[in-house]
């Protein structure tokens, strides 16, 4: 959604074309992002001729401040649409950055690696407003990615497991 | 207006942005090297967008006010002692990916 479409955006824009084709996975309710992806990659086409992606859509997980029992009824129905997807698409590398979406589609894929069917490495990285604090998905992701990154010292310092590259958006 | 596509053109002309937390408000104003005052509504707000107010006011990079004293600041304000807010790089994230992956 709106701020983390962004976000990641900017995280894709300085990245080769050996990560490629790029799959965007969206939550069902997000009426933005499509817009702002397609004409990124459409930029993206211009400079490179084979750049390729695709959208999908899953269930929201939850909406902001959902009670976190009723979250996690709705984040399993979301890995109800996340796992066949992880599975189809058996991606290399994971990207994400807090929405509550993300949650469903590393835990598919940590799920598919668990059993042995694709290992996919999972890179969080924390969105540029949780200075002190993490997100939700964040709490949660800081145990199941395989590199943590956050944009603020005072965090690198509360999680030693995490990188600090700086501000990277 | 309520919503626009993009407030870029209106950055742009502006000589001061005053504007609620959100992250994405701070940094596209800050990016196009704009003064800011941030104003801050406890009651509404979702304690996370007051972190990176905050920090930015600790860098000096905004002034910040809440509702009832933002006459005041636009009265005492000093923009000039704003700091310039750098860029974002992304191409560290990049670097370290490529790393990750052997690509180096």
């Amino acid at each position: 959604t709106g701020g983390h479409t962004t976000e990641i955006l900017r995280l894709l824009s300085c990245l080769s074309e050996s990560y490629s084709p790029r799959h965007y996975v969206l939550a069902d309710s997000d009426k933005m992002s499509e817009a702002k992806i397609r004409s990124f990659e459409q930029k993206r086409a211009e400079r490179f001729s084979k750049s390729q992606f695709s959208l999908d859509r899953i269930p929201r997980s939850r909406e902001v401040r959902q009670s976190w029992i009723s979250s996690v009824v709705t984040t399993l129905y979301s890995i109800l649409y996340s796992l066949p997807l992880a599975y189809k698409r058996k991606p290399d590398l994971i990207l994400c950055n807090g929405p509550g979406t993300c949650v469903p589609v590393c835990l598919s894929a940590f799920l598919l690696g668990l059993l042995q069917i694709k290992r996919t490495i999972i890179v969080y990285v924390e969105s540029i407003c949780r200075v002190e604090t993490l997100s939700l998905s964040g709490k949660i992701l800081y145990y199941f990615s395989d590199y943590f990154i956050v944009q603020w010292p005072d965090l690198k310092k509360k999680y030693p497991k995490s990188v600090y590259l700086g501000r990277i958006v | 207006f309520r919503f626009k596509e993009s407030l870029a053109e209106d950055l742009q002309s502006a000589d001061l942005v005053i504007s609620h937390a959100g992250a994405g408000s701070c940094l596209e104003t800050l990016e196009k090297g704009k003064p800011l005052i941030v104003v801050i509504n406890e009651k509404l707000m979702d304690n996370h967008q007051l972190e990176l107010a905050k920090q930015l006011h600790r860098d000096g990079c905004v002034l910040y006010c809440n509702c009832s004293t933002l006459v005041e600041t636009l009265q005492s304000m000093n923009l000039s002692a704003l700091k310039p807010f750098p860029p974002g790089q992304p191409e560290k994230f990049a670097s370290f990916l490529d790393k990750v992956f052997g690509l180096q």
